[in-house]
């Protein structure tokens, strides 16, 4: 089947503004948006994307498709072709082009000092752990940090979806000295947090739950 | 011009646990091509082996990995990989790994192939994500310095002794020079020298071509393991998890055909072997459509899938369009690990004075002909670990070596040259062309099954490939970004450690572990038991042999 992909192109050095490139590429049954954007790199080498694991571990690979953020790794074809065969690619939104696809992940990384991003450990901490209380915390500490929900909910000055993931992980943990008192180190007002909670699953390619608090 | 006294080049496990160690007594900055949690180490998904339970010894895990190894594992190393991986899971427990607990809240423990014991400790299915990302918040905490989407081009070497390191940075296009005492180098493995392979595109074995070509000591590079389950198609992995929980192996005819492989282990015998049995199966006419077998978890259960394996069940759901609760998956063996790498000590040091090597990147070597499942990811964290001891040792005290303008001009010369202008566009052999030609090559040809004419034709075809790499236009870097570039860069690294594993491959006239030649098919312990050393020559790599530590185990026949 022949598919016909519109880009975002944009190099900072040449370009006035971002444009769109149209590329015509063939694929076969099973495949995923980053085997177009693969493809279609070797039409033009000078595309700049993201990619490493191209299994949904990595992160690396957040982009706007067809107006959505998601992980183009992930993102089947035959999901999104449902518009006549047409799949418009951006880079994410709310973060900073640099080229191309490539947006500026420092804010994202920045984002995560705000909620202190490490484990305290508490000094009579016996290396046990009840499972149950072990797996509660295991749908937030599978947050590949890829920026998605970042591009999904624009929360200006506030914590950012993805640092409060991280930092909700820690506050559920037992081990940790802070623990609860993270949350209002993270003062997240009721509304957004309802927010985050409500459309987080949805928009979250590791499909992150927030728990209600 | 940047200094540090110690520049860790690798942000996965190995890079982040040597970081961190070296970070207490001097000054350390990590370099990594792609975001630290990025790393490749993020998509092991089966566990990280170490003695806990009371019934198990670190005895039996020694033995174990020697065995696995096919006798090829270096034993005082072994030694140090199964003594010392207690006490770093339980350090990495008080750093915050969310490991999977047991109904009484100990760490949770399950079986991997080879072993005799449940002995891989985990978190779910994703426990390369969760440490990876524990490290990456520790390393945060001590504020090392980290240069994302870095990339290491050459080492600088003074006076035989490294005085810094050559690098490119993606961002702004630009070179750069740091100084340092000591590089660590910690650049996983080479898997993406073959076209089926379970790795990431950024596995593409920089380092060891790097080093290899500053002159240091690579080993056993013909040593490549081929995992036997990954995703028919994409060659994506399916984690021995899933034959650890149960699973089974079943060809055309619905037999669980490893009952005539390994009658004992059956689908939990060591890869190699698992790998062969499954090619042999297909190459029989007991394949499905002639291509591949079934991993059948259908009799597990929805609720155990879901609990124990829920990586698994995506994947397969994704990417193969299947629910393995109810239909068997697809699947066929692919490369999946380097066990070969630059060659170290049991303290990461190289032949290189200053130069370190710990995890996928290095050969200490703990695994041998063929690596256990579990037993990399220790690797990287307790060889990661010596390497930033050692790190920090070396700092207290090595003077800084001497680095002069003139030598930084003529280390520049050559790259400068490469990053003036801009892309250009199509070529005619362009470095895509070359790369899908020599990866499809060393899977037909330098893969599970090898045979003499097959490598001297592969080797031969691999040369003419350099020749015309030499003569690319390199797609020159002035532009951010540059991943054009990138690819170029990459294809030479890798055509360079093809060669040396096709000609590492031929050398061994023998089968051992996962190195199996049809025209020599037994253990040749008389002649080669020993490792395969190779160094960079003017006329092309020049190999060697060197001698294996025995310490405690005297080689025996390998029945499973
Ligand atoms: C799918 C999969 C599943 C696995 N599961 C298991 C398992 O269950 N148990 C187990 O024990 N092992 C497992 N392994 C093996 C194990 O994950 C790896 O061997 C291990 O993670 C390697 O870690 P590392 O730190 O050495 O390298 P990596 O994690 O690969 O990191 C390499 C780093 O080097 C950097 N780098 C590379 N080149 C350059 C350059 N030129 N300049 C700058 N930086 C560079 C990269 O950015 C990256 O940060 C698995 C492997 C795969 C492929
Ligand atoms: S919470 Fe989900 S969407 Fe947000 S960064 Fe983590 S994995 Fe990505
Ligand atoms: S390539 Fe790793 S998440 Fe898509």
């Amino acid at each position: 089947m022949s598919l016909s992909l519109k880009i975002c192109r944009f190099d900072p050095e040449v370009d006035r503004e971002p444009y769109f490139q149209e590329f015509r590429v063939e694929i076969a049954g099973h495949q995923t948006v980053l085997d177009v954007l693969l493809e279609a790199w070797r039409q033009d080498p000078g595309l700049s994307f993201r990619r490493s694991c191209r299994s949904a571990i990595c992160g690396s690979c957040a982009v706007t498709i067809n107006g959505t953020p998601r992980l183009a790794c992930q993102t089947l074809i035959r999901e999104i072709a449902g518009n006549n065969g047409r799949i418009t690619i951006q880079p994410l939104a709310y973060f900073r082009q640099l080229k191309d696809l490539v947006v500026d992940l420092e804010p994202l990384f920045d984002s995560l000092k705000a909620v202190v991003p490490w484990l305290i450990t508490r000094w009579d901490h016996d290396g046990c752990m009840d499972p149950g209380v072990s797996r509660r915390m295991e749908s937030l500490a599978s947050c590949i940090l890829c920026g998605v929900c970042d591009a999904a909910f624009y929360n200006p000055g506030g914590t950012k979806p993805a640092a409060f993931v991280k930092g909700l992980r820690l506050a559920q943990d037992p081990r940790d000295v802070l623990n609860a008192a993270r949350l209002r180190l993270m003062q997240v007002p009721p509304e957004i947090l309802k927010l985050f909670v409500k459309k987080m699953p949805k928009v979250c390619p590791k499909k992150v739950k927030i728990p209600e608090i | 011009m940047l200094i540090h006294e110690v520049l860790v080049v690798g942000g996965g496990l190995a890079g982040l646990m040597a970081a961190l160690t070296a970070t207490e007594k001097s000054d350390v900055a990590v370099l990594s091509k792609i975001y630290p949690t990025r790393s490749h180490s993020g998509a092991a998904q089966g566990g990280f082996n170490a003695v806990l339970g009371e019934d198990d010894s670190i005895a039996a895990h020694i033995f174990d990995t020697v065995k696995g190894s096919d006798y090829l594992g270096d034993q005082d190393a072994i030694e140090v990989l199964c003594s010392e991986g207690p006490e770093l899971i339980r350090e990495l427990e008080r750093m915050g790994v969310l490991w999977s607990r047991n109904p009484e809240g100990g760490l949770a423990q399950r079986s991997l192939g080879g072993a005799g014991f449940p002995r891989a400790c985990f978190a779910a299915d994703v426990s390369g994500h969760v440490v990876l990302h524990t490290l990456f918040e520790k390393v945060l905490e001590r504020g090392v310095k980290i240069y994302p989407e870095w990339h290491l081009l050459e080492l600088l070497v003074e006076e035989g002794q490294i005085a810094g390191a050559l690098v490119y940075d993606l961002a702004r296009a630009k070179l750069e020079i740091i100084r340092c005492k000591v590089v660590i180098l910690a650049t996983g493995g080479y898997g993406r020298a073959f076209a089926k392979t379970t790795n990431a595109y950024a596995n593409t074995g920089d380092g060891m071509a790097i080093a290899y070509r500053a002159g240091a000591l690579l080993s056993d590079m013909e040593f490549v393991q081929f995992h036997p389950t990954t995703l028919f198609g994409t060659n994506i992995l399916i984690s021995e998890a899933a034959r650890g929980e149960g699973g089974y192996l079943r060809n055309k005819d619905g037999d669980r055909f490893m009952a005539r492989y390994a009658p004992q282990k059956m689908e939990l015998a060591p890869r190699d072997l698992v790998s062969r049995a499954i090619f042999k199966e297909i190459r029989e006419g007991r394949g499905i459509e002639d291509k591949y077998v079934h991993l059948d978890l259908t009799h597990l259960g929805e609720e155990l899938l879901q609990q124990r394996l829920p990586q698994v069940k995506d994947l397969a759901a994704r990417y193969a369009g299947i629910d393995a609760a109810w239909t068997p998956i697809p699947i066929e063996p692919a490369q999946h690990y380097s066990m070969g790498g630059i060659r170290t000590d049991i303290w990461g040091m190289t032949n290189i004075p200053g130069l370190l090597a710990a995890g996928e990147a290095a050969n200490v070597s703990v695994h041998g002909a063929n690596r256990l499942g579990g037993n990399s990811l220790l690797e990287t964290v307790v060889f990661g670990r010596r390497a930033g001891q050692t790190a920090a040792k070396l700092v207290g005290k090595e003077h800084w070596p001497s680095l002069s303008q003139t030598a930084v001009s003529r280390y520049l010369e050559p790259w400068n040259f490469l990053l003036a202008g801009r892309v250009q566009g199509k070529q005619d052999d362009c470095p895509f062309k070359i790369r899908q030609e020599a990866t499809l090559l060393m899977t037909r040809q330098v893969g599970v099954f090898r045979d003499g004419a097959e490598l001297e034709d592969a080797v031969k075809r691999l040369a003419e490939m350099k020749e015309r790499y030499r003569r690319l236009t390199p797609p020159s870097g002035e532009q951010p970004y540059n991943y054009g570039l990138i690819h170029y860069l990459e294809l030479g690294y890798l055509l360079d450690l093809c060669e040396l594993i096709a000609k590492g491959a031929l050398r061994r006239t023998e089968s051992r572990g996962a190195h199996f030649r049809l025209d020599y098919p037994g253990r040749d312990d008389r002649n080669w038991l020993c490792h395969t050393i190779s160094r960079w020559g003017e006329k092309g790599p020049e190999f060697s042999d060197g001698p294996v530590s025995v310490t405690l185990y005297i080689p025996q026949e390998r029945g499973y």
